[in-house]
């Protein structure tokens, strides 16, 4: 019984697993996917691929982007920030976190991932509450 | 909730007198000023460097903040046993528990404030304009804070401070890991790790710092969702915290 | 023994017996059956420490709980508490169970070498623990607590200048601000000199004629003595005996005469310590010696007589 409990509220927990991160391919639409991958050939996914050397107008494969020189120079530092490596203009998409924030279809499966992930949390706050309240009547 | 919050206030002003939480609120305010006068990677590129290295510091200083308030207190309640005459009469362990978790999270509010603050008159000093999301961006990171306090507090009621904070600490990182990188530790057991990962935190959604410090503009709503995820997960630890705490006898 | 304490047992008794009528659950409290057993070890060992343990506290009496060191005193009364949960059998605090919050509100708790936060003042102490039991008490209500158990000159001085008795004279302050139904004092006095002893004696006495249920757990014999109307001896986490100090301290059979001797040159009485069945004849004797007799009583024994013979299993 004690087992049960806990591979219940184990279960319970991975249901909130909310998938906020840079896994584009496990939560894009195909539509957006197949424009990701006609360009895998020369941009991988990660930001630490990004020792290529861009022409002054070079598009990025990943973004579409049009990148400037100061991206060139970007790329060539070994010495900066993970997400300076990679710079757009301000309101630009980059890579890394806020990769949703400009997509619609992301937004929406991000907006309604967090609201149900957060009620799953706290009704399972309040089992756990009530269940140790139960408990510590039951034992004392 | 009257004496929940009488018990936080003493939590407060007992905090308030530990050197630690100083020492570690005056390395974070160095930092950032420290920040204001490495000249970056050019002009162009001085906000967001300020910025993108200004959050990732007030970020580090939650979770330093966490462990360095709450580490100690319960272990410490126990050993000097000034928890005894606390919970036999005037508490229930669950207001013990939120006195010191609300008490503690006022500490590190306050600290998070004068570091927005401090970030903020960095960026003045250097001439720069100050983003909208600058401010929502540091209250997201306070309560990923929060959340690192309840964290540290459900540690503290089964492990030794020593363990605690290594603990807490592979915790925020493993958090911090998408669901791929971490299925790559260990690539042979996929299906286990994608569990594993999914139990754990996902402390990736306060991690604005790069759109801000890129200029991308951060929906309003994803600030309040971010802010309810984490809440529910900080609510959460705490129950957790608390079912551990009354399944513990006061010896 | 004395008058008062016989009067009160009376009372007592007859407060018991409509209690028996009305609700024969509402005891202060009523453990039964407890044990508690602790592990040691990651769990390979464990300790016994409170063993098929039942007792009761009745209303308005005060009860001594006396033990020699290990003997499971405070782990008992850290189960009343709460703070320990028993391994089996149950403890009940007015038919409710310890950690209740309507049962904390209602008692009092003095705990063996009490330790508070010591940034803080007595009064600020006083005024927060007030403010977390929800009580409406003035701040010169608080001085006059404080005042109660000596600490009037120290009200607003930081604990961490406190003595070890100081802090004790703190915790029962704490315990009072609230005019306990229930007072639980856990070696009370142990860091006391005998002056301030007296003065913990004399609240105790107060609160106790207030109307306050009193269970005291203490190494004093004779301050157990002194004060207590019912007693519980514990030996290695076991009871070992329970009774009314009257009839714990009373010995079985022996009776002591005092009468005064004919033609002696002093009127100074004589005792005689006769066993039960000697008693009659002795008598008789003396009588018919022409000795006055003045008064025929049972001979009791000193509390740490009787400790120490129930603590030894009776070998002493």
């Amino acid at each position: 019984m004690k087992y049960l409990k806990l591979v219940i509220l184990l279960i319970l927990i991975s249901l909130t697993g909310c998938r906020i991160d840079y896994d584009i391919e496990e939560v894009a639409t195909p539509e957006y996917l197949g424009e990701i991958h006609e360009h895998d050939n020369v941009h991988a996914e990660t930001e630490d691929n990004h020792e290529h050397v861009t022409d002054e107008t070079e598009v990025c494969p990943v973004c579409g982007d049009i990148h400037d020189q100061e991206h060139v120079n970007e790329h060539d530092s070994t010495t900066i920030s993970a997400s300076s490596r990679h710079v757009h203009d301000a309101g630009e998409r980059n890579h890394g976190t806020e990769w949703f924030f400009n997509q619609p279809w992301a937004a929406k499966f991000i907006w309604g991932k967090m609201i149900r992930d957060s009620i799953i949390l706290i009704i399972l706050a309040v089992a756990i509450l009530l269940a140790s309240r139960f408990r510590l009547r039951k034992k004392r | 909730m009257k004496p929940v919050m009488t018990f936080a206030l003493m939590t407060l002003r007992n905090l308030l007198r530990r050197r630690t939480i100083w020492g570690i609120s005056i390395v974070i305010l160095l930092a950032l000023f420290g920040l204001g006068q490495i000249p970056g990677y050019g002009i162009s590129n001085e906000g967001r460097f300020i910025l993108d290295f200004g959050l990732f510091g007030l970020e580090i200083g939650a979770l330093l903040l966490a462990i360095g308030l709450a580490a100690n207190i319960y272990p410490r309640d126990k050993e000097q046993k000034t928890v005894m005459p606390l919970i036999a009469v005037p508490l229930s362990r669950g207001q013990y528990l939120m006195g010191r978790f609300i008490g503690a999270a006022m500490v590190q509010a306050a600290a998070m404030l004068v570091g927005c603050i401090g970030l903020m008159v960095i960026l003045l000093m250097n001439g720069l304009n100050i983003p909208v999301d600058l401010f929502p961006a540091t209250c997201l990171l306070l309560v990923e804070g929060w959340f690192l306090l309840a964290v540290v507090f459900f540690f503290s009621f089964w492990t030794s401070p020593p363990l605690n904070a290594p603990l807490t600490v592979l915790l925020f990182i493993l958090s911090q890991m998408s669901v791929s990188g971490f299925i790559n530790i260990l690539p042979g057991a996929q299906g286990f790790m994608r569990f594993l990962r999914l139990l754990l935190p996902h402390m990736d959604v306060f991690h604005i710092k790069d759109p801000i410090a890129h200029g991308v503009g951060i929906p309003g709503i994803y600030f309040l969702l971010a802010a309810l995820y984490g809440l529910a997960y900080m609510a959460f630890m705490l129950s957790l915290a608390l079912a551990v705490f009354r399944s513990r006898d006061l010896k | 023994m004395n008058i008062a304490r016989l009067v009160k047992n009376i009372k007592l008794a007859i407060v018991e017996k409509d209690g028996k009528e009305s609700n024969m659950t509402d005891v202060p409290v009523k453990v039964d059956n407890l044990e508690k057993t602790f592990r040691k070890s990651l769990g390979f060992s464990s300790f016994k420490a409170v063993d098929s343990l039942s007792f009761q506290v009745n209303n308005g009496e005060i009860l001594g709980f006396l033990g020699p060191n290990g003997a499971g005193k405070t782990t008992t009364i850290k189960c009343i508490l709460g703070l320990l949960k028993p391994t089996s059998g149950n403890v009940l605090l007015w038919n409710d169970f310890p950690a209740s919050g309507s049962v904390r509100m209602r008692i009092g708790y003095v705990p063996e070498n009490p330790d508070y936060e010591d940034i803080f003042t007595p009064l600020e102490f006083m005024t927060m623990f007030s403010s977390m039991r929800k009580l409406d008490i003035s701040k010169d209500q608080m001085i006059s607590i404080l005042g109660r158990v000596g600490l009037e000159e120290w009200v607003n001085v930081r604990i961490r200048n406190f003595s070890k008795g100081m802090k004790q004279r703190m915790s029962l302050s704490l315990a009072l601000q609230s005019k306990p139904e229930l007072l639980i004092m856990d070696e009370p006095t142990g860091g006391l000199d005998p002056a301030a002893r007296k003065e913990f004696r004399d609240v105790i006495l107060e609160e106790n004629s207030r109307g306050a249920t009193i269970f005291l757990s203490s190494h004093l014999l004779s301050e157990v003595e002194t004060i207590c109307d019912r007693a519980v001896i514990l030996a290695k986490g076991k009871k070992v005996t329970e009774g009314n100090l009257d009839d714990l301290l009373r010995t079985e059979d022996m009776f002591s005469i005092s009468f005064t001797v004919h033609g002696a040159e002093t009127d100074m009485p004589e005792n005689k310590k006769v066993t039960s069945a000697d008693l009659q004849k002795t008598i008789d004797e003396l009588r018919k010696n022409g000795q006055n007799i003045l008064e025929v009583k049972p001979v009791y024994r000193s509390l740490e007589e009787v400790f120490l013979s129930a603590t030894s299993g009776g070998k002493l």
